[in-house]
């Protein structure tokens, strides 16, 4: 196992008390496999994000095991964290723009992580430089390796960082966004650039995102995230095509698809609760077409409906992975549409 | 008679390179024509930069066009004078994306929707409460909510007050600029519900203007697809999605991700980026990023042509 994730909350510090961002996390990459995190603004995908690379506000409270490459770096020091950031594990960031320093060089940003995780003389360096930035595709390595980020679109400074990201051959790589300020022909380029990095390379890629197209495109497995927990885990077919949670079901009836024109679409009534005031029992209940009284008691937990495919609903039962209470299966597929 | 007409439509925008630099014109709307029907959704498509945006602004006298017509139920707005747009601008009030930014924080959801009501005098005090009570119910807020503030409501429901406020004179045609871009996607749906519900029962024509080419296909009868300040295709929502004739509609439906994990992808990638609109390529400006592209290209404005009934598109290769 590449990455294995068990129990990982977040509370942050907000007007004086600590409010819970992340409950309860636990997931698994394997070498070679995508991983998409997908869900709405505030349901804490970008936290879990940052919460991996342990980038956190100093007054944040993690607890829970992070186990990379069988190392626990969840109790690393400061400083044995910074080894593996940028070395063992990179991440991307969603604006290409804010995340390059204006000041230096495309070369020098690239070279940084060369410098400290690698014993490269000058020479080696630059010429690992411009193997990267041939590698992700951008023109002109020789002249861009002295250019400035200003001087770059937005798509040209997306492969510069996918290139500082690459650098030390991470074998995990965190997506946070990435192609979510292109347009969608800069996006299909960075798309296809990350799917020939993975078949290059066999990292384990962590993909989030909040575009059900994205996901179907280059994730092999999936969470789906709803106000900082896990609701749902499965394969990328298996989602689409039997999503199982309410809140699933009602994402992906509310997409607009090709072919299907001027038709109601489905949505989810109601707002995300905010993390200083969560409902107890399921998170979701009060938006859920489907809510029972245990639902506004108590907690789902995660339960396994077939092998691969787990979620947090009280519909469901273990054993059988048949629909619980009233509502039955076939009911709950079609509920959306009408 | 169509609702809206627009012929040869410009839009030019002159910059200074620098302080003192010199002068460039950046044609972001170049030449466009379009017509919208009575009751009818005009998609507009296209990627940042195209003049979308430009061209809905143009279109509603924000900014002043740089040349062409722009007729409304026949009548010519480009010079007309300011009384009479005034008046005008009754019947077409436009949507932004934003709708953070686009609502007053320091004024209650009644005062918002209450404005343009008085700045164009529109019934007494009792007569305009009740308007406005009947405009809240269509969106969903309840009365109780018309007394707070912006800031008290979600995406979604700010987005649902700047329809009201664009509906509350009654206008017949609504530009709508992203106006779903900046929710997410269960939300979303929800805004463009209510946009088709909308349409149906007060018979509105929309403009709506979107880089999302799924959203725009959902809502639309007729699209457009812009690239550096021109039409390239337009046609009906069904020949534009299922035979896309230009190659850069074709490109970019191929590049669109669809949440379908099991469909087999064609991608036509289109290499590198897209041109600076203050230095367009010359000839067909998509020529530099074209996969069909010839010698001819570079040097040949394609015109906007009927190339099949009811399907225009502006590419000497089709």
């Amino acid at each position: 196992m590449l990455l294995d994730v068990k129990n990982m909350s977040l509370s942050l510090k907000r007007a004086g008390k600590y409010s819970p961002i992340l409950e309860d996390l636990s997931f698994q990459v394997k070498q070679g496999e995508t991983l998409g995190i997908v869900g709405e603004s505030g349901c804490g995908k970008s936290m879990t994000a940052l919460s991996l690379m342990q980038l956190l506000p100093d007054k944040a409270r993690l607890t829970g095991e992070v186990d990379l490459q069988g190392e626990l770096i969840s109790v690393y020091s400061k400083r044995r964290l910074e080894k593996i950031r940028g070395n063992q594990m990179s991440m991307i960031f969603q604006d290409p723009l804010t995340s390059l320093n204006p000041l230096q060089t495309i070369g020098t940003q690239i070279e940084e992580s060369l410098i400290l995780h690698t014993k490269k003389s000058k020479e080696e360096r630059r010429s690992r430089v411009l193997q990267l930035l041939k590698a992700v595709g951008l023109p002109r390595a020789e002249e861009l390796i002295d250019e400035y980020p200003h001087q770059l679109s937005g798509g040209m400074r997306q492969r510069v960082m996918i290139a500082i990201a690459m650098a030390c051959e991470p074998q995990l790589l965190i997506c946070d966004e990435p192609t979510t300020a292109l347009d969608v022909t800069i996006q299909a380029q960075i798309l296809e650039l990350m799917n020939e990095i993975k078949q290059q390379t066999n990292m384990g890629i962590i993909m989030i995102t909040h575009d059900m197209g994205v996901v179907a495109e280059v994730c092999d497995r999936v969470l789906v995230m709803y106000a900082g927990k896990i609701v749902e885990e499965a394969p990328v077919i298996e989602l689409f095509q039997n999503p199982k949670h309410p809140y699933t079901q009602g994402l992906l009836a509310s997409i607009p698809k090709l072919g299907e024109r001027k038709k109601k679409l489905g949505s989810i009534l109601g707002t995300v609760p905010t993390p200083g005031s969560m409902p107890v029992g399921c998170r979701f209940a009060d938006r859920c077409p489907h809510v029972m009284d245990v639902c506004r008691n108590v907690t789902p937990a995660m339960i396994r409906i077939k092998e691969d495919h787990q979620t947090a609903c009280w519909l469901y039962d273990e054993k059988e992975g048949t629909a619980n209470g009233s509502a039955g299966s076939k009911q709950l597929e079609t509920a959306f549409h009408h | 008679m169509a609702l809206l007409e627009v012929s040869n439509l410009k839009q030019h925008f002159t910059t200074k390179k620098g302080f003192l630099g010199e002068k460039t014109i950046v044609k972001a709307v170049d030449g466009v024509s379009i017509t919208i029907e009575e009751g009818k959704t005009l998609g507009v498509v296209g990627e940042s930069g195209c003049g979308k945006s430009s061209l809905g602004r143009s279109i509603l006298r924000l900014v002043e066009p740089t040349e062409g017509s722009i007729k409304f139920e026949g009548e010519e707005i480009v010079g007309m004078s300011a009384k009479r747009l005034k008046e005008l601008r009754k019947e077409m009030q436009i949507v932004f994306q934003d709708p953070y930014a686009s609502l007053n924080p320091r004024r209650t959801v009644r005062q918002i929707l209450e404005a343009p009501l008085i700045i164009h005098g529109v019934g007494d005090k009792r007569e305009r409460k009740e308007l406005i009570e009947n405009l809240s119910g269509k969106i969903g807020l309840r009365k109780e909510q018309l007394s707070n503030y912006p800031h008290e409501f979600s995406g979604g429901q700010r987005q649902r007050i700047g329809i009201a406020r664009a509906l509350a004179l009654n206008p017949k045609l609504i530009i709508a600029d992203e106006p779903v871009s900046a929710l997410d996607v269960s939300v979303q749906s929800q805004v463009l519900n209510l946009m088709l519900e909308l349409q149906q029962e007060m018979n509105l024509s929309y403009m709506f203007i979107s880089h999302d080419l799924s959203v725009v296909q959902h809502i639309s009868d007729k699209v457009a697809v812009m690239y550096l300040g021109k039409v390239v295709e337009i046609a009906d929502v069904g020949k534009v999605y299922d035979t896309p004739m230009h190659p850069y509609t074709q490109a970019l439906l191929s590049a669109l991700p669809v949440p379908d994990p099991t469909r087999i992808r064609s991608r036509i990638i289109l290499q590198g980026d897209l041109p600076s609109p203050s230095n367009p390529p010359s000839g067909c400006t998509f020529h530099t990023r074209c996969p069909m592209a010839t010698k001819e290209c570079a040097e040949i404005v394609p015109p906007l042509e009927e190339k099949a009934p009811g399907h225009f598109a502006a590419c000497i290769h089709v």
